[in-house]
């Protein structure tokens, strides 16, 4: 099936999305190392636009290495529009709990490991995701408001993609990166998945972009 | 004019802070359940109302929220809350503090730049208590009150990679009322409850605080005793068969006499995984029932 | 006077935005390279007045670029454009040998200020 030239970005297109990526990943990447004091490395973003159908496929492939993974997820609403999957291999939940730690902080005796472990991942998602898709907006110039994230499963990468998030038949662009916090053994995969209802903002957002340099 | 009357009729506590986390605004509802009125906290530090939040998580999410504009999220499940406040409703008397969920987010000034944080709370007390309602009845058995099938094998699981990471001993017994179906059939499934919540009642008063005790199946109980070797755990069956030999049940006027079987299992690196520790304490089980009831084997 | 220009970068959207922030003035020599090692080729063929670079290239990165080019030629007058504008890179870049590191995307306001501090300083080979 083709699809029809609204829904696809140009090749100058996909290319400013892709400076635009690195530019926000990059800003994010250094405020982060502010925030949360430890020097995040996030790697350049790789842009491609892909039917949704094939993303549960695409993205289990992406981290096949791995046996049991933890998927935080959460959605932002704005002009930009589409769901965030942060994936963490398992174990990372304790390293960021060590890293991150208020040790002196006091949960309560009805609070186990299991679920410190699970915030510490939401926290880190919700500052990681935040501060990734804050600066993609602001550079495009929109505004956005957050769901609370979510871990939607702690379970073998292969049956674990949520696809059912969007329309069938319809385009995401997916915009994917490989994140390292430097000092600690924790890495992981980051995913945006943008909605066919904000493309054709996208994409006049980007030749707006463009525009500021004719 | 009609957006501070919002602001001050709504029923969620809203505040608002500046940069260096003074307060800007404190709405109605923040006055009432703080017992702080607006014109006194205006103007300074969060802090030095409220010095709970000045820990490393909270500095960490305003900061983000500066600097990203996301939202931060406060859930009562970890942080149970923010603003430590008294329970409004009845509902929340088994807490000793109103149960919040928190929202922090950007706001803008007229150039787009973030110059302010809000913090909205919400109380969901309500919500709280329900789901620990939910929680213990999720884990309890319904006819005897100690807790159920499924509780135990969680816990059996994490005694069991408790036991991986640290070595520290755990044992289970496994206990069946003997010749239970004879209750039933001579005196009615009525005598047959009655019996099966005495014989539980008298096992878990044996028990220590750090023991659980759930109810496997029909007349089936399983003690979960973590630290307990396995001399300390067939110490322990011994008495509570000795217990319930000695113990009478009365139904409807007539006195029965019960007796249990016991059947020990000690976990030790031998056992490969939490069933088969439980198929031991079975075999063990069924050992005791066929040299004649009434007795302890242990795996 | 700078004159030849050098615009190392892997993405043509990120090279075109360095061309069009150069002062509409003036006329240079503009010359383009896609990746680290393309770009230290280039460098030695025309020697340059003023290197553009970008530091996340495939092939060869932008922190290798430099320390190549500045082996080549010590007075390489070479200006890092980065989105990473964390400290730990500034320094990085720094002791590499950069003549200064702007941050992306680039404003004309930017190039220009630094187009004078190059001229101003007489910081110019030979």
């Amino acid at each position: 099936m083709s699809v029809a030239a609204e829904q696809t970005l140009s090749a100058d297109e996909q290319d400013i999305l892709q400076e635009l990526m690195n530019i926000a990943f990059g800003r994010a990447s250094a405020d982060l190392a502010e925030v949360i004091d430890t020097y995040v490395v996030l790697n350049v973003p790789e842009v491609r636009t892909l039917k949704v159908d094939d993303l549960p496929e695409f993205i289990s492939t992406e981290i096949s290495e791995h046996d049991i993974i933890s998927i935080v997820e959460q959605s932002y609403l704005g002009k930009f529009k589409g769901v965030a999957l942060l994936i963490f291999p398992s174990g990372a939940g304790r390293e960021l709990l060590n890293l991150f730690g208020d040790s002196n902080e006091d949960y309560g005796e009805d609070v186990s490991m299991a679920s410190l472990e699970k915030e510490s991942l939401m926290e880190v998602a919700n500052i990681l995701i935040g501060a990734c898709v804050g600066k993609v907006v602001e550079l495009l110039d929109d505004e956005v408001s957050f769901s609370p994230p979510r871990i939607i499963i702690e379970d073998h990468p292969r049956n674990a993609i949520p696809c059912e998030i969007f329309e069938p038949d319809s385009l995401a662009t997916v915009m994917r990166t490989v994140f390292q916090f430097s000092e600690r053994n924790i890495s992981g995969y980051f995913f945006l998945i943008n909605s066919n209802e904000s493309f054709q903002w996208l994409k006049k957002a980007l030749n707006l972009f463009m525009e500021q340099y004719e | 004019m009609i957006f501070e009357q919002v602001f001050n009729m709504i029923n969620v506590g809203l505040v608002i802070l500046d940069e260096d986390l003074f307060v800007c605004h404190w709405n109605r509802w923040m006055e009432l359940h703080s017992g702080i009125q607006a014109e006194n906290i205006i103007g300074s530090p969060i802090f030095k109302f409220f010095p709970n939040l000045d820990n490393p998580k909270f500095l960490r999410n305003c900061k983000s929220v500066f600097k990203f504009g996301n939202f931060s999220f406060f859930s009562q499940k970890l942080h149970h809350y923010l603003f430590p406040f008294k329970p409004d409703s009845t509902f929340g008397s088994e807490f000793n503090h109103m149960q919040q969920s928190c929202t922090m987010g950007p706001l803008r000034d007229e150039s787009n730049v973030i110059s302010n944080i809000y913090l909205a709370v919400q109380d969901v007390t309500e919500i709280a208590a329900y789901e620990r309602k939910l929680v213990e009845k999720n884990m309890q058995d319904g006819l005897t009150g100690v807790y159920n099938r499924r509780f135990l094998d969680t816990k059996i699981q994490e005694e069991f990679s408790r036991h991986k990471s640290y070595h520290r001993p755990f044992s289970l017994i496994m206990c069946d009322i003997d010749l239970f179906k004879n209750v039933n059939d001579t005196y009615g499934h009525q005598c047959g409850d009655v019996v099966i919540k005495q014989i539980a009642t008298k096992i878990e008063s044996m028990l220590r605080k750090t023991d659980f005790l759930a109810r496997y199946g029909g007349e089936e109980f399983c003690c979960l005793l973590p630290e307990a070797n396995l001399e300390a755990a067939c110490n322990l069956a011994e008495r509570l068969r000795q217990a319930i030999e000695e113990e009478e049940v009365n139904f409807d006027g007539q006195t029965l006499k019960i007796t249990v079987s016991f059947g020990v299992a000690y976990m030790h690196d031998g056992v490969e995984n939490a069933e088969t520790l439980l198929q031991m304490a079975d075999e063990a089980l069924y050992v005791a029932k066929k040299s004649g009831r009434n007795r302890v084997a242990a795996a | 006077m700078i004159n030849t220009i050098l615009i190392v970068d892997d993405s043509t959207i990120s090279r075109k935005i360095v061309k069009k922030c150069l002062p509409k003035d003036r006329e240079f020599n503009l010359f383009e390279a896609g990746d680290g090692l393309a770009g230290l080729e280039k460098f030695k063929e025309i020697k340059p007045d003023l290197v553009f670079l970008d530091l996340t290239m495939p092939v060869m990165d932008g922190v290798q670029a430099l320390k190549e080019i500045i082996k080549v030629d010590k007075d390489a007058v070479v200006v890092v454009q980065t989105a990473d504008v964390q400290r730990k890179t500034i320094s990085n870049v720094m002791d590499a040998g950069a003549f200064t590191l702007l941050r992306k995307p680039l404003s004309p306001e930017a190039v220009a200020e630094v187009l004078r501090l190059i001229e101003g300083t007489g910081h110019k080979k030979g």
